[in-house]
This record gives C-alpha cells, structure tokens and sequence, in this order.
C-alpha cells in the first residue's frame, strides 16, 4: 500500500509576532521565522504510518515550499515516513488553494501510484480547509474531508466524516484523498531511533521541470485568487480595569449585565 | 527539532556551542516531549512524592533509556553527553524523575561495562525498553562514603552466592526488580576487604525493600532501604569476578552516577533561569516589569552564567568519556561545581520572585529543596573535592 | 487533467447562495449570506440579483423562507442520489447548475459540508475560493474583496478574484447579518443535472445524528468562556452554574476543549471554530491568543478574568480583572443566587 501525505510547513506559532509583510509583494516574509509541521498534518501522517504498519507499503511525504522546509520533512521521517519530497521553486511561489492543489497533484501522479493520499483538514496558517477537496479534484480521485475515523478493509476504506449535528460514514474505492481531524488520532512521538535514521531515509528537492507541469497552473501568475492588502484586525476597545474584593468585582459585573440588558 | 536547512533568526543566542547538529536535534526532540509529558505533572509529583513508573515503557519507547548502549544490545548507540542532556532536559521539569531514570541508567551501564555477553543480552533488552526498572545499591548504613567498609555479604555456595545485608538511601528501592549490589566477597592478601557486585534478578527469593524515606527534595523518586536476607543467586549472576565490585561501582558511579546528577542540577538551574525570567518579565512593580531594575538583571545574569559555566564543564566532562578516555576527577568536578550553583541560583530566584518564591505554587522552592537533595547523591562535596585534589596530587 | 476554457468574465452575472438544509430547515449560516449577498447587491447596482440553489430531493419547500431573507430567484435541483450528502454527487451538481446560470460570485456557509462542498466546485470550475471570510466587500471599481483572517486571525489579508468567475466564499455562521423578514415571493427555476458521470466510488452507510438539545452558541445573548486556566473538570462546573444562573451557554477554547472539560467542539470559539456575537461575554482564565479573540470581536460588552496581567485577552475587553479566577466566580454565584 502507497500513501502520499501531503504535509505544510507553516511559521511555529510561537513567533507570530514576529512576521513582517513585504509591502511590494503583499506577501509575508518568511526569513529567520522557524516553520514546523502543521498540527493538523501531523495526524494525517500518523494514520497513514498506522495504515503502513499494519498493511505494509510506503508513507512518503509531500511538501510545497522554501528549502528550509527539509528540516521539517526530516521531521516527517523521523516520525516515521520512508521518503519524502519537497516541491521548491520560485516558479511555485504565491501559489493560492487551487494552483498549491495542482502543484502537489502532479507531483503526486510523477512519484506515484498512491493508493491513498492524506492531509491536514485544514492548515494552522491559512486554515482554508480546501487542498484535500481540490487535490481530490485534480488527481481524479473520491475525496472526503472532516474525517474522524477510519478502517481499511479489503481494498476500500470505511471512514467517518463529521457533520454539525453528528457524522455520516463512507465508504470509498481506492485510489482516495482524505482530510483527516484531530478527532482521528493521537500522533505518535518520534523517538531518538527514529531521530537517528531520519537523515538517512530518501529526501529528493523537486524543482520545477523535474516532473510535468502545466505553466497556466503553477505560482503567484497561475492563481485565480490574488493577495490585496493586509492588516491588523481592529480590536479597538477601552479597557477597564476593575479592581476591589471579589464580592465588589462581582457586584460590578453584576451592575454591568444589567446595563447590558441581560439581568433584570 | 532539526535545525540544519533553517536558521531561526529569533531564537535567543546560546553560549554553548559544541553540541553537533544530532545532539541539538536530540535535545530538541527530548524537551518537546518532557514539555508535553513532564512538565504539567512535575509540582504534583513533588507535593505527592510518588514516582510516575508508569511512564518506564513510554520512556523506554522514546529511546531515553540506556541512550549510550551500542545497537548490537538495541540501544541507539550514542553517549554519556547524550545522555546527560536528556537528564538535564528531565529535570529542568522535575528532579525527581531525573535521579529515578538516572538510577535506573546505572544498572544498565554496570552490565554494559562490566557484564558477561549473556548477562547484557538477558538483562539489557528489558532495561532499554523500560519493560522493568532497574536499580543499583552501594550505600550502607556504615556509609556511602565509606565504601570499602561496607557489611553486605556476597558469600560462594555451591550453586552460586548467598547475599546478606542492609543498603539504604536507595533510589528506586521500592519499584526496581532488576538491581546490582554490591557487597563483600571475603578479604584479599592485604586484609582488605573484597567488593563483588552480582545481579539479583527479578522476584529472587529474599530481596524486600524496608523503610521508605521522606526526603526534602527530589520528590518524584522513591528512595529507600532494601534488604537482602538469605538471597540465594546463581554463580551467573555475579558481574565480572569477585572482587571486580570497587572496579565496578566506582566506573559506574564516578562516570555514570556523577555525570548524571550534574545534569539533574544543571536542569534545575535551567529551571531556576527560566522560572525566574518568566516571572521578571511578567511582575509589575513600580508601574513596570521587575526587568527594568538592575538588580533583578544582576540576578538574571548570575542565574545564567551558572547555568553557562555548567554546561561547559558537564558537556566538556561527557565528552571525554565519548571519546574514550576515563575522566572520574572531570566529572567530580562537574558534579561539585554545579551542584552547589544549583543551591545559589535557585536561592536568588526565590529572592528574585519575592513573597512569590516562598509561595508553593511556584517552582523555585522545590529547586532550591532539589538541589539540596543533589548534594548528598551520587556522592558528597566533600568526596567529590578529594577526587579532584586526588588528581592534582598525583 | 481538464483543460481551462477561457472565461469571459462579462458573461457572468449575479450572486448565488447555496442554501443548506438541516433538521428539515434552511440553517441559519444561509440566511445569514442571503443577508449580505442583498447588501453586495446593492452596492454593485447594475440589477444585480440574489439568488439562491437548493439541492435535494423536494426542495421546493424551502424556497418560501429563502425568498423571505432576500433571495429573488430560487434554482431548485431536485435529484434521487441527492438524498444525502456527499461531495461528489453535491460537488458536480452545483457545478453544473453554476455552469449553466454562470453566477458571477458564490457564497457557501462554511459549515462541514460546505468547507468540502465550495473547494470541490471551485477546483472543478478552476476558479478562485476564500475560505472562512470575516467580511465581504465592494470597493470603488465595484471589484468584490474577500478579507480573511491569517495566523490564526493575528493578520487580515484582502483576497481578490480578477479573471477567474465565478468569485467564491465560504464564511461562517454569525458573522453577516440577516435581513428583516420581508413579504415576497419570488421565481422558483427548476434544475436538472446529469449525475450519470459520478460513478460509485463513495458510497453512503449510514448517517448518525447526535441530538445536542442545546442551543449552538450563536443564539445565546450571554456566553460565559473558559480557557486552559480553568483547570479541571470539576473546576469548569462553576461556570456552567454561572451560564445557568444568567440563562447562557458556556464556551471554550480549544486547550480547555482538548483536556474534555467543555461541552464539545460547537462550543470551541475561534478561528478554527465558531464566531459569537453575544450581548455579554464573561471569560475565565483564558489568555487570549488571536485566534480566539478573532472569535468574540462583535460582541457587546467583554468582561475578562486571568490571573496574569499580561494576558493579552485584556486588549479585547471592555473590563479587566486581575484575579485568580475561581474568586471572582464563586463571588459572582453568591451574589447571582442571593
């Protein structure tokens, strides 16, 4: 069984506050910033490991970014992957959900066949939830997202997408795209063996030309959506602050719900 | 946790520079762990004094276990340095658990060292892996210093040996089941008497643990007594040949033992440097963080260069005996020298946090009793001091 | 891989919603775009129109409370397959019926379905889609802008569609407004699409519905929220008591959700999970990280307790208090029970 994890590397969140926008490209510069695997795409590549070690196949994962990404596919394989491929180029760059979506696909088809390809249901950067379903599209394959549970069984997978009041099971044909949730699993912590054997496992740079692409899809130019202006969400508010005993705050708080027409 | 395609612009400057890129990956791959797993435990374990041996598979699993046993015996193959910085990673967190996994290394190391082929491939697998705690016991009543006096008896029968005795300030006493002691095998020409350290396996008839100690620090370890009574082993079950057991304990101990709880007291002083930084950064007085005053600079700057100046001499220390070559005095030095900063830095952070670092729910007081409790382990200052003059003497 | 054709942007006209049916009526989320699609409407004149699309079976029914929020066409697509969802029966229906009407711009209630539903359609129509959008706009040129929160709502980013059609969204519930219900009844266009091409390659088992019996968070005027710093199960139990008291719903962010504290995930306010626009907003022990301040932005009054003086929930709220929070809220139950 071959599974494809595709697998972001988004700026550690611990330095949020430390990004800047380039204001000529609108786009955020990334230099300096650590990237780590997206959370969400650390449980996409759990289930495909577990799905490795009890079927026996190959995990091989696939990321679209800067060079400094290949710490983060060390990661993948430390954790447990067997190969990993970053896709780096700056004919690749600015690319939004659909033209990212392709990238990967085609990467996917050239190092292929996969019988299952997994990611993240969403990103902890962009959140835009929406390169399972379009990787699904572009590779012609069924795709479901919002997975919260899954079983492999007899050349098909059995899987449970979460609804608002509950959740629908499926069962899908192989070759499939899923989009996992945290609800799926716990992923596993790597361990220093798997430290050590990570910088010896497969780790190919796939820049542009090194698979078949088509041009009208690639980057910034082949986007439908552009990036316009960014800027701080206003959070304008006075505050203040209250102080006293307990018993005072909460007389207060209690004055304030009914000003606010909540408390009689 | 790999940092070779990416630079972290942002990250603060680290003084120490001689880690290669493994150990900085490992260190990294060590604490995002103990951050997830040890750390929102560490105050309850300390305030319950219970030791969380739940965690030995899991720990096993992560490979922190016997970190310098070679692949052939399915460790990973690394070092002493390697190990030092998961010890220091522990207990930056929780000292308590450091000497409980330190301990447990030690009995790994004896029969690595010193063990016949069959005893490291029975015993070695089950240590790694955390499937059982080890332990090793040399303190006596008569002294842990006073190691060549001790009472314990390791007797030749037909079938093996006939251990009896008292060994106490124990650590893992009351849940390791696979434990090296030793004791005295008869006296050699000179009238000295002879040490052997044999390995008593798992449920072996006549081995019970006695008192347990409440101890003022390193909580999160259980320490104590254990007895042997009429314990009957095979002749297998000695390491090396009697009278190996001072070879033995005092490679293990000088090497292992010490290196280790350098580390456990390079952690906390880690743990008194961060705490203590949080914590300035975040108290208002005066209309401003308590960074602002120089004294609470001085404080900080006092904290790290304590913690800078350890990590040399325990980094320094552990390398050599990578690189093969015994280094007991290196390591004393280590042990005497980080051990009393441990004291002195978790002392200014409880001055730097005020009323706050008297108050139990801050950590700086248990660092302080952590460190306290390091003194006397592994062996004291003083002992430490003669095996460093020892040297010079030479 | 399927060819683009090229698009000739003039061709396309008007604003589409897709309405989503649960419990046997129009949710709530898809109200809410009809709302704003008659607001984008008027700012963009030129007789643009609203529209909204129904997929099922016997959709007919719901077009009376459609034509109420604003919409002025109804596109019913009534199918046999279409029963339940699934993305790819759901994706190639609305697929066709945009083919077919070439709507300029679609929103879609980025509910479950929706969040898979609008990529499916947009990859498949090779057109451009915002997800989770804050707010809507027209600019002077009449262009349409997206704008969408990033790193974990931390930064707003304007996102546009130039030469792709239609323009697509996703935005979640409570975040645009319904409109008065108004006395109309407008054109019901009957759709039939071609799901022969679909295959069976997803199959549906079953479908399990959990009955919440509780209001989602979103109709509440009073919401009390509880973070990380809560601390325990039993400790959460007073807020709930104080959600009671006050005739409110609890709600959390996501560390608390993760230890099992909370009510479940529909109570998880944030980026990643709901927006609320509450009257009253009490929270407890919650630091306040972006993406869950980006969660209350509307809300009427914000009243927050932490401990640390630095929590930077503080720059979101009207009232501070720095205290450990179980003092404040036990003296808030006795003074709310005397």
């Amino acid at each position: 069984m071959n599974i494809a994890v595709c697998v972001k590397a988004v700026p550690d969140s611990k330095y949020y506050d430390k990004i800047s926008i380039d204001p000529a490209t609108r786009m955020m510069v990334r230099e300096g910033i650590p990237t780590v695997i997206s959370d969400l795409d650390k449980h996409a590549l759990e289930a495909a490991l577990a799905l490795r070690d009890k079927n026996q196949g190959k995990v091989s994962v696939f990321t679209m970014a800067p060079e400094s990404a290949l710490d983060n596919i060390l990661e993948a394989l430390a954790m447990g992957a067997d190969e990993g491929f970053l896709l780096s180029d700056r004919a690749f760059a600015g690319a939004d959900t659909l033209v990212t979506s392709y990238t990967l696909a085609a990467a996917i088809q050239a190092k292929g066949p996969f019988d299952i390809v997994i990611t993240g249901n969403e990103s902890d950067d962009g959140s835009t939830g929406q390169v399972s379903a379009q990787l699904g599209e572009w590779l012609c394959f069924p795709h479901i997202m919002n997975i919260s549970a899954l079983v492999y069984s007899e050349n098909a997978l059995n899987v449970t997408a979460l609804s608002e009041d509950g959740s629908i099971d499926y069962k899908m044909a192989l070759p499939a795209v899923l989009g996992v949730t945290r609800k799926l699993n716990k992923p596993r912590l790597t361990n220093i063996m798997g430290m050590l054997k990570a910088k010896s496992k497969p780790l190919t740079v796939l820049h542009y030309g090194d698979f078949p692409t088509d041009d009208n899809y690639l980057g910034l130019k082949g986007s439908p959506t552009q990036p316009g202006a960014i800027y701080a969400p206003k959070m304008s508010r006075k505050t203040v602050e209250l102080t006293g005993t307990p018993e005072e705050i909460a007389d207060r708080i209690v004055q304030e719900l009914c000003k606010a027409g909540v408390r009689h | 946790m790999f940092e070779i395609y990416q630079v972290n612009k942002f990250k603060k400057h680290n003084m120490f520079q001689f880690f290669n890129s493994d150990q900085k990956s490992l260190q990294k791959l060590v604490r995002e762990y103990v951050e997830q797993e040890v750390a929102p435990h560490a105050a309850e374990w300390d305030e319950k004094d219970v030791c969380p041996d739940h965690l030995w598979p899991v720990l096993g699993q992560m490979g922190f276990f016997g970190i310098f046993v070679p692949t052939q015996y399915g460790g990973p193959g690394l070092g002493l340095t390697e190990r030092a910085i998961v010890l220091e990673e522990v207990s930056r967190h929780s000292a308590g658990l450091g000497i409980a996994m330190m301990t447990h290394d030690l009995a790994i190391a004896a029969i690595l060292n010193f063990g016949s082929e069959e005893q490291k491939q029975k015993y070695l697998p089950q240590l790694i892996s955390g499937e059982k705690i080890g332990g090793l016991s040399v303190t006596e009543p008569t002294g842990g210093s006073d190691f060549g006096n001790q009472n314990t008896t390791i007797e030749k029968t037909e079938e093996g040996y006939v251990i009896n005795g008292r060994k106490c300030f124990i650590t893992n006493s009351h849940n390791a089941v696979i434990n090296v002691v030793t004791g005295t095998s008869g006296v050699n020409e000179k009238g000295r008497k002879m040490i052997s350290a044999v390995i008593i396996p798992e449920g072996t008839p006549g081995w019970s643990a006695g008192r347990k100690e409440h101890k003022l620090g390193l909580r999160g370890s259980v320490t104590g007594d254990v007895i042997c009574s009429d314990l009957k082993v095979t002749a297998d079950c000695m390491i090396g040949k009697e009278g190996d057991g001072s070879k033995i304990a005092m490679h293990t101990i000088g090497h292992f033992g010490r290196s280790g709880m350098a580390a456990i007291a390079l952690g906390v002083i880690r743990g008194c440097c961060e705490e203590g930084l949080n914590f300035a950064k975040n108290r208002i007085t005066y209309g401003k963080p308590l960074t602002a005053l120089q004294a609470i600079q001085l404080i900080i700057a006092d904290n790290q260069v304590d913690y800078e100046a350890g990590q040399a001499m325990l980094y320094n220390a552990t390398s050599i005996y990578d690189s093969g070559v015994q280094c007991a005095p290196e390591v004393a030095a280590a042990k005497l020298f980080i051990s009393r900063n441990a004291i002195k830095a978790a002392e200014r952070t409880i001055d730097l946090m005020g009323g706050y670092g008297v108050i139990n729910e801050y950590p700086a007081g248990r660092f302080l009793r952590d460190a306290m409790a390091i003194i006397p382990s592994g062996g004291t200052s003083q002992i430490m001091g003669i095996i460093v003059a020892g040297n010079q003497l030479r | 891989m399927i060819v683009m054709k090229e698009m000739n942007i003039s061709d396309y006209k008007h604003i589409l919603v897709y309405a989503e049916i649960k419990d046997d009526k129009v949710i709530g989320t898809s109200l809410e775009l009809l709302g704003e699609a008659t607001r984008l409407a008027t700012a963009l004149g030129n007789n643009t129109e609203v529209w909204a699309a129904l997929l099922g079976n016997d959709q007919e029914k719901y077009a009376t409370e459609l034509f109420r929020f604003g919409a002025q066409k109804v596109v019913v697509c009534n199918h046999t397959s279409l029963n339940v969802y699934r993305s790819d029966l759901f994706g190639e229906a609305l697929t066709q019926l945009i083919r077919k009407y070439k709507h300029e711009t679609v929103l879609v209630g980025a509910t479950y379905a929706g969040s898979e539903l609008a990529p499916t359609v947009a990859a498949k129509l090779k057109t451009g889609l915002a997800a989770h959008c804050n707010e809507l706009k027209i600019d002077e040129n009449k262009k349409f802008i997206q704008v969408v929160p990033a790193f974990g709502g931390k930064v707003l980013g304007d996102i546009l569609t130039p030469n792709h059609r239609p323009q697509m969204a996703t935005i979640k519930s409570g975040i645009m407004q319904k409109i008065e219900p108004i006395d109309f009844i407008g054109v019901v266009e009957h759709f039939e699409c071609d799901l022969s091409s679909v295959g069976n390659k997803i199959e549906v088992l079953a479908v399990h519905k959990e009955s919440t019996g509780r209001k989602p968070l979103n109709e509440s005027d009073i919401i009390i929220g509880g973070g990380f710093g809560i601390g325990s199960k039993e400790k959460w139990a007073q807020l709930e008591e104080i959600a009671s008291l006050l005739g409110g719903a609890t709600g959390c962010t996501r560390p608390a959700l993760d230890e099992g504290w909370t009510q479940g995930e529909h109570t998880m306010i944030g980026t990643s999970g709901v927006a609320v626009k509450p009257k009253v907003y009490i929270n407890f022990g919650i630091s306040g990280a972006a993406h869950h301040t980006c969660g209350i932005k509307d809300a009427g009054l914000i009243i927050s307790v932490n401990k640390d003086t630095c929590a930077p929930i503080f720059d979101a709220s009207d009232f501070k208090i720095v205290s450990d929070w179980e003092k404040i809220a036990s003296a808030l139950i006795e003074k709310l029970n005397s």
